[in-house]
């Protein structure tokens, strides 16, 4: 464990054959992770306005209470989904995590009560459900030709390099999960109310292409 | 220069399969096919994991079939909302011998009974095709909210064996008869809140 | 502009469907051109197949309440691995005894190394893949109870 990508591992919690380690680049994003969720328990949701052009009208949507909760219950668990894939170091146990992510976006954004909406949420779910193949592929592949799943066993490099394919069906796997921040320019996906459960989103996927960089540096 | 092992070979011809699948896929267009090819293609994925070969390989697989049928049971949802399906009318199952009346129930409690007898995975799906089928032979209006709350009961059990193993590990005996229960449960409730989705809109 | 066209192919959500599987194919393509793969010497959890034993595919390699050894990674810290792998209720045990079949259904029971490994060893696994089912359930009820 001479130099290792994130950091010398402040400290391991060990699960069994999982352990869970906190390095100066994993706590960071760990953090990050908490504090979004922390916001998302605590803030309360805009109501989106909707403006006639060339009048003077002007409207809140009402959104139904039930579909807020739905929406703020999926933003928690993808918030959590976040910090577990954050710190987990397992490569099995970081596609579980991952899939999580991609699966609760889809649940954001699909409580949603506007076809424009669903039909995004389903296409995007039709995404993230393909993605789990090269996601789980590519840890089969890593634990075949390594013969560990253990990310500090990769660390300390006296497994067998793990090939070029592995790394690659992993990072294609987790753009497939974490594809919802490209459609964040188009409306569609996000033509729905409340903030800060639609950022969730984004920061999730965000936080996952950043722990796959260092996933796929270690071995 | 590595050697091509019984490994490699396996591998390709996983990936050929793969191929195969992705290519239809990106050819497809409609929602409703693309949705069903995805179904095909969740089989070249743990066929990669399968090949692993070792007790871990079985142990993976597990973990990677329910987390694509968790998807395609929200999917499938979400594809039905955005279709506007609403009245999805199944007809009643169609059993002519026998009084229509007792024949599911005495098939659905032997089941069930069976199903715990065995617990664990198998036994979950055992006891829970023995409610779907009662609920789905019945038209039966079951409480939903009793199901869902068994649901978070057992999940909530599940999480106190994994606890118990990783800190208790003395107390390994509780924590499996913890988890096996809680997985009797959880895989029960799931089935049979299936059968009673079918169940329902049919009088 | 080339950019401009392909971010307007990108944009249409319709579009990102047919284009993820087609990366996915050409990388698997890719995987098939860089294949002769090594299969690691050491593996973890490795599979030992005992033709005599009554409990064939899923011997398990011992007597109820003995601890077995078997291949985790860090076996320091699991120190009850090897019981779960043992365990047979009392039914199963005289199942065992009496017919020659129970290996092949032996999952169904609790013990056994698939439950070492998805309880034990590899709990946390076994607690993020409810969680997914649960997440994607709430998901299929709440749509349908709003219908």
């Amino acid at each position: 464990m001479s130099d290792p990508i994130g950091g010398v591992p402040y400290y391991i919690l060990e699960f069994g054959d999982e352990l869970v380690y906190f390095t100066p680049y994993t706590i960071t994003l760990f953090l990050l992770a908490l504090t979004f969720t922390v916001l998302v328990i605590i803030s309360r949701p805009e109501r989106q306005m909707d403006i006639a052009f060339g009048g003077d009208a002007y409207g809140t949507k009402e959104i139904s209470l039930t579909e807020l909760q739905f929406r703020r219950f999926m933003a928690i668990a993808c918030g959590l989904a976040s910090m577990g894939a954050m710190v987990t170091g397992d490569i099995f146990n970081f596609t579980l995590f991952t899939a999580m992510v991609g699966i609760t976006n889809v649940g954001i954004v699909a409580a949603v009560k506007s076809h424009h909406v669903q039909d995004a949420a389903f296409q995007y779910g039709l995404v993230a459900l393909c993605a789990t193949v090269p996601l789980f592929g590519g840890a089969a592949v890593y634990a075949a030709s390594t013969g560990s799943l253990s990310m500090i066993e990769l660390m300390k490099g006296t497994l067998p390099a793990v090939p070029l394919i592995a790394k690659a069906l992993l990072v294609i796997g987790v753009v497939g999960e974490g594809m919802a921040p490209f459609y964040a320019a188009k409306a569609e996906m996000f033509r729905a109310p409340g903030a800060p459960y639609v950022i969730m989103c984004s920061l999730s996927s965000l936080l996952i292409f950043l722990r796959v960089v260092e996933v796929v540096m270690l071995g | 220069m590595t050697m091509w092992g019984q490994y490699s070979y396996g591998l390709l011809v996983v990936m050929v399969a793969a191929i195969i699948a992705f290519f239809a896929l990106a050819r497809e267009y409609d929602d409703f096919h693309k949705f069903l090819l995805l179904d095909l293609i969740e089989i070249p994925s743990l066929g990669v994991i399968a090949l692993l070969g070792t007790d871990l390989a079985e142990a993976l697989v597990l973990p990677g079939l329910t987390v694509g049928i968790a998807e395609q049971l929200a999917l499938s949802q979400i594809y039905c909302v955005k279709q506007g399906i609403k009245e999805r009318p199944v007809s009643r199952l169609n059993i002519e011998v026998v009084a229509i009346g007792d024949a599911p129930l005495i098939i659905s409690i032997f089941l069930v009974v069976y199903g715990i007898l065995l617990s664990g995975f198998t036994g979950g799906g055992v006891a829970g095709l023995g409610l779907v089928y009662f609920f789905a032979s019945r038209g039966y209006k079951e409480n939903l909210n009793m199901l869902e709350m068994a649901s978070g009961i057992s999940w909530a059990l599940w999480i106190f064996a994994f606890f118990c193993f990783m800190f208790l590990p003395d107390y390994w005996f509780i924590a499996l008869m913890c988890a096996a229960v809680g997985i009797v449960l959880k895989v029960t409730v799931k089935m049979s809140l299936v059968g009673t989705m079918w169940g329902e809109n049919r009088e | 502009m080339i950019i401009r066209k392909i971010s307007h192919v990108l944009c249409e959500y319709r579009n990102i469907m047919p284009l993820f599987a087609g990366a996915c194919a050409l990388l698997f393509l890719a995987g098939i051109l860089l294949l002769p793969i090594p299969y690691a010497e050491h593996q973890l959890y490795p599979k030992y197949i005992d033709r005599n034993s009554t409990l064939d595919p899923y011997d398990r390699g011992g007597p109820p309440f003995v601890q077995v050894t078997i291949g985790s990674q860090y076996p320091e810290n699991s120190p009850s691995a090897g019981l779960v792998t043992t365990y047979l209720t009392p039914f199963s045990l005289f199942l065992s005894k009496t017919t020659l079949h129970l290996g092949t259904t032996i999952v169904a029971h609790p013990g056994g190394i698939l439950d070492e490994i998805l309880y034990n060893t590899r709990g946390l696994d076994t607690v993020v893949e409810p969680t997914i089912l649960f997440i994607a359930f709430a998901i299929a009820s709440y749509l349908y109870r709003k219908g």
